[in-house]
């Protein structure tokens, strides 16, 4: 009997040894492939980083420029004001204070085609009329929400490093604007002189960060602000008259540059 | 008793190739196990990424110490190495780990595979991009362009380049543009782009890479273009009965980009450039003056101005041989 089961168990053993050893050699490289579990797995993309934003305070001051505008290039000195809760997130408010209106290649080149007086044309303007109704911004502010994905570094010519990060940003915008001459329309009923005031719209755009050292660096910012306007203060819908009607959505691209300084003056490193 | 001592035989056979896996590996581990790479006094921030970029940064956080949260956990770990464990390869922005320190035991994949200053991640030197884009003018309030386009660069470098590129135009007047009709019953003199093509040198003076979210790495670069070539305009008639001239005028390009690298074949690239000519527009006495109802005769007194063509772009560079070798080896 102890035969006849010894020799049972060995005949079974030995058919299970041959699929277990292919089993085996199976199931080797896999265990070998999770001894090749990297150390740096569910590790943080970069140790010991600089945290430049998380929990700190930035101001700072620069110019900025309209950028594709109608009839005046708007010339604005910058100022901005953030705090980042996070490394990702932070709020901040931005205003831009009109130094000069420059008048744009095509508004000279369209008031140089204009007539000196008015002719029996309504919508031809004179020259003065026409300019007098063109609308110049005075101040341009924002408060936005900004959200950080990319932060990092960079090398210039292998040389020069340092940190940066770029940024999305959007909330209310702010355009104050007036005409080049309140009261030169001299009565036309196709130009509107009364476009003066704020505009309120919204405020999207990109920017960036690049660092000096740990407390200073150069802010970069191009926003869209997005307001009923009428750049050039008169009839747009085809009425015959100029007012409140013709004011239309429309984007106002302004670029800033900005240097900031960052509060507490270290950043605190991660682990 | 000859099947199961055949058995036997197999099963130790298949034992002992897996343990003898095993200690190769853990010989592989170097002993640097436990030595992190922000040992390194001069290390820049200590990236995770095997392929991170660029070379010591002075700006870098002052990882001194070395950290114990920096490596996995292991009581049988090797101290870490000191700088006269850490050799320069090739030229000083390169530096590895050298495996001095006998090992003991590891259970993970070798430290030594994780350089302080890494390679760059994408190398482009003697491979040819193919960039096929599409790009919008953005500096013309009454006439916009759309372009769709292609550029075939060849690398000499990693950081210079030569290619040629053409692209195709097509036009929308914008909104202002009939306002100038409506407000000051001025019809603008304009010309639309048809087509073009150029030469164009490209030079990639700044390596990066960043973080998303700290949870990834993303390596790119900013390059520069300038060239020369030619572009085809023509001209919008003010009077649609009139018929157009076409112009045929040099024109060179100069720009900015960047090149966001997603696999080791793949990018995506961010182009702005400034196509700037002198080109020849609709004369203002044309529609007055019957003599110049003739495009001929309208080109031949056609007024010349110059032009900035500032146009945005978005590609995506395919890039052959697909894979590239690193000539050292670490």
């Amino acid at each position: 009997m102890t035969n006849i089961t010894h020799g049972r168990f060995a005949l079974v053993a030995s058919r299970l040894v041959g699929p277990l050893a292919l089993l085996a050699v199976a199931l080797a490289p896999t265990a070998a492939h999770a001894q090749r579990k990297s150390p740096l797995e569910d590790a943080p993309a970069i140790r010991k980083r600089l945290e430049l934003r998380e929990t700190r305070f930035e101001g700072g001051v620069g110019f900025g420029s309209t950028i594709n505008q109608d009839f005046y290039h708007t010339f604005m000195l910058d100022v901005r004001l953030a705090f980042h809760i996070t490394d990702w997130l932070s709020i901040a408010g931005v205003g831009g204070f009109a130094v000069d209106n420059m008048a744009t290649g095509f508004q000279q080149n369209l008031v140089a085609t204009l007539p000196a007086m008015q002719g029996p044309i309504t919508r031809e303007p004179p020259k003065g009329l026409a300019t007098a109704s063109m609308s110049k911004i005075d101040m341009a502010d924002a408060l936005q929400a900004e959200f950080t994905p990319f932060t990092g570094k960079y090398s210039m010519f292998g040389k020069i490093f340092a940190h940066y990060d770029f940024y999305v940003f959007g909330g209310p915008g702010f355009l104050k604007v007036e005409p080049t001459n309140a009261n030169g329309c001299g009565g036309n009923p196709t130009a509107y002189c009364g476009d003066t005031g704020w505009k309120v719209g919204g405020n999207v755009g990109l920017g960036l960060h690049t660092f000096f050292n740990q407390w200073i660096g150069l802010n970069v910012e191009l926003r869209d602000i997005i307001a009923r306007i009428n750049p050039s203060g008169r009839d747009v819908n085809g009425d015959g008259i100029a007012n409140k009607d013709d004011l239309g959505w429309g984007s106002t691209y302004i670029a800033t540059a900005n240097i900031v300084i960052f509060l507490p003056s270290t950043a605190a490193i991660s682990q | 008793m000859k099947r199961p001592a055949i058995c036997f035989c197999l099963c130790l056979s298949v034992f002992l190739g897996w343990a003898g896996t095993g200690n190769a590996k853990a010989a592989k581990n170097g002993g640097s196990t436990g030595a992190a790479p922000a040992a390194d006094p001069n290390a820049p921030d200590t990236a995770a990424d095997p392929n991170a970029a660029p070379a010591a940064d002075p700006n870098a956080a002052p990882a001194a110490a070395p950290d114990p949260n920096a490596a996995p956990a292991d009581s049988n770990a090797a101290p870490a190495p000191d700088d006269s464990t850490v050799t320069p390869e090739g030229d000083d922005t390169s530096l590895t780990l050298t495996p001095e320190v006998k090992p003991k035991t590891a259970a993970t994949l070798s430290w030594q595979d994780i350089v302080v200053v890494p390679r760059k991640a994408f190398l482009k030197g003697g491979r040819v991009e193919f960039l096929p884009f599409t790009g919008v003018s953005i500096n013309d309030n009454l006439i916009r362009h759309y372009a769709f386009g292609g550029a075939i660069n060849y690398y000499l470098s990693d950081a210079l380049s030569v290619g040629v590129e053409g692209q195709y135009y097509v036009k929308e007047l914008t909104a202002s543009e009939e306002n100038v009709g409506l407000q000051y019953n001025r019809i603008p003199t304009l010309n639309r782009y048809k087509y073009s093509g150029a030469l164009i040198f490209g030079y990639a003076p700044v390596y990066g890479k960043f973080a998303w979210f700290n949870k990834q790495i993303v390596h790119w670069e900013i390059f520069a273009n300038a060239g020369a070539g030619v572009i085809a305009t023509e001209t919008v008639p003010r009077d649609a009965g009139l018929s157009p001239f076409d112009n045929n005028r040099i024109m060179v390009p100069v720009g900015i980009g960047s090149r966001f690298f997603l696999f080791n074949w793949l990018t995506v690239n961010f182009m702005l450039r400034d196509y700037l000519f002198t080109d020849l527009f609709e004369p203002t006495a044309r529609g007055t003056n019957p003599a110049l109802a003739d495009p001929t005769a309208a080109k031949n007194a056609a007024d010349s101005a110059f032009v900035n063509n500032l146009m945005l772009y978005v590609g995506v560079g395919v890039y052959l041989p697909t894979k590239f070798s690193y000539r050292t080896p670490r």
